[in-house]
């Protein structure tokens, strides 16, 4: 299963240059369902096929060199070789459809299948290291609302990836606004899922969500109340940004104002930490429990004002420049995703 | 730069902060409210309660030892308003929500925040007014604020 990885990172580095690879590469994947890929490898492939495919001006690799004979190109041949591309888009974009599916059931089967392992385990009846549970979380309890958000998470992850490079391509061929426009939205709406996702989650397990446990490590490390500070979201926004001077002024109030809201949460988590504490204290753990409701609010209050800060950003920024910022965060966030991948991977002092 | 003190009618108790008043309950009271009284066991009735709103730029309600409270007082300090800030005790907790849903309008819930004698909102109006810039202004109109 490596060769395909391999060989599809490098085509990846290289843009869309590699039409004939890729082709033979889905021809590859038929729809059997037998071949559980890695989505990850399947969404890029997903991607480049649609740039393949909706861009017909490259033209098949089979007829490309009849494109090149000779200087007349007689109109019905070119039409007809427009309708063949149009066909086989559209078969390629159905044969996508089904295997996707395909792959997210065979998805849940492979979660359901974990947990049944790390069941089995934990009674004892089965002693194995191949199978990563890792998904049942850092308490190896089996949360079904926690499960369900950790599976969509990472879908949620694979599509930012998805947009990320959208905004990116888009970006470098200087598309109109509108079209521009409607990626930022995109965007922007995809991380407000994110925060209802939470919102959920929050109610099955709040410490895991406090604890930003379905983050890498790198990312741990930045975690205020379950995600970026919305300061710290503000400045990746706008890192090397042309503002205009009313821009800037702007910018200026609305990080003063995210700094004040910032400061308040902070200080009622530190106030709700000294109840806690003494409420623990007292040997009170039922009523511990019923305060430690309070999270729960505290991460929706914490989600919402990084949405307000997002929606208050767009505002200030143009559309080009929301895109551009909207590009820093989500490559700062893959960043800070391969900071954690390598700091797990580096190697070890021998003991 | 010395902010007016909120006027306040009962004597706080001396644990909490200087501007935090204590709502306890009352079994019976079909009188009209009796004046003050340097006691903690003062009763809320709706006049009361219109009485705070209306006497005050800013006020904030909210249930006792609430956290999210805290946030929001913090909040407003910050931007230098001192809320008094009514604590309610549990037991009258749903009596004084619908007092004050007769004052101010829709649906109030703790925290909750009364600005101009109207009802604001709870946190997270706080917070996206403030946010998109719209909240500074709005205490200005109240008198809340002077700069």
């Amino acid at each position: 299963m490596d060769s395909p990885t391999a060989q599809f990172v490098t085509s990846r580095r290289m843009g869309i240059f590699e039409p004939i690879h890729q082709i033979s590469m889905w021809e590859d994947f038929k729809v059997d369902g037998c071949q559980i890929a890695s989505a990850s490898m399947i969404v890029e492939v997903n991607t480049k096929i649609d740039n393949q495919s909706e861009d017909s001006s490259q033209g098949t690799p089979r007829s490309s060199n009849k494109f090149h004979q000779g200087t007349s190109k007689p109109p019905d041949k070119v039409l007809r070789r427009l309708a063949q591309n149009r066909e086989a888009a559209r078969k390629s974009r159905l044969r996508k459809k089904a295997y996707v599916q395909q792959l997210e059931t065979s998805r849940l089967k492979l979660v359901q299948l974990e947990q049944e392992v790390e069941r089995a385990r934990q009674q004892g009846l089965y002693v194995g290291d191949g199978i990563d549970t890792r998904h049942l979380g850092y308490s190896g309890n089996v949360n079904s609302g926690i499960n369900t958000f950790e599976m969509e998470y990472e879908l949620w992850v694979k599509e930012q990836d998805r947009q990320i490079c959208e905004l990116r391509t888009a970006l470098n061929c200087h598309v109109v606004d509108r079209d521009l426009r409607s990626l930022v939205d995109g965007s922007m709406k995809h991380y407000f899922d994110l925060f209802q996702m939470k919102a959920t989650a929050a109610k099955a397990d709040v410490f895991y969500l406090m604890h930003g446990i379905w983050k890498t490590s790198a990312e741990r490390f930045f975690s205020w109340i379950g995600g970026f500070r919305p300061t710290e979201l503000l400045k990746i926004l706008v890192a090397q940004l042309d503002l205009a001077d009313q821009q800037v002024y702007d910018v200026c109030n609305l990080r003063q104002s995210c700094q004040q809201a910032e400061d308040a949460l902070s200080q009622g988590m530190d106030k709700l930490q000294q109840i806690l504490a003494e409420t623990v204290a007292a040997g009170q753990v039922t009523l511990a429990m019923e305060k430690s409701e309070a999270l729960v609010r505290f991460v929706n209050q914490a989600d919402h004002l990084r949405q307000v800060t997002l929606q208050q950003m767009s505002r200030i920024l143009t559309t080009h420049q929301a895109a551009r910022g909207l590009l820093n965060l989500g490559e700062y966030c893959q960043r800070l995703r391969t900071l954690s991948s390598l700091w797990a991977t580096r190697p070890c002092e021998p003991a | 730069m010395q902010q007016a003190l909120p006027y306040r009618t009962w004597v706080p108790p001396t644990s909490s902060s200087s501007s935090t008043v204590v709502v306890a309950a009352n079994s019976d009271n079909p009188q009209p409210p009796l004046p003050p009284q340097n006691s903690p066991n003062s009763i809320k009735t709706r006049a009361n309660l219109q009485k705070l709103v209306s006497e005050n730029p800013v006020i904030v309600f909210g249930g006792s030892g609430c956290c999210m409270c805290h946030v929001v007082k913090r909040l407003l300090l910050g931007l230098g308003v001192n809320p008094p800030v009514v604590a309610v005790d549990d037991p009258l907790e749903v009596a004084v929500i619908r007092e004050l849903a007769g004052i101010g309008g829709s649906d109030p819930q703790f925290p909750v925040v009364f600005v101009g004698g109207k009802q604001f909102g709870g946190l997270e109006r706080v917070m996206a007014t403030h946010i998109s810039g719209e909240l500074v202004p709005i205490l200005k109109q109240a008198g809340a604020l002077w700069l």
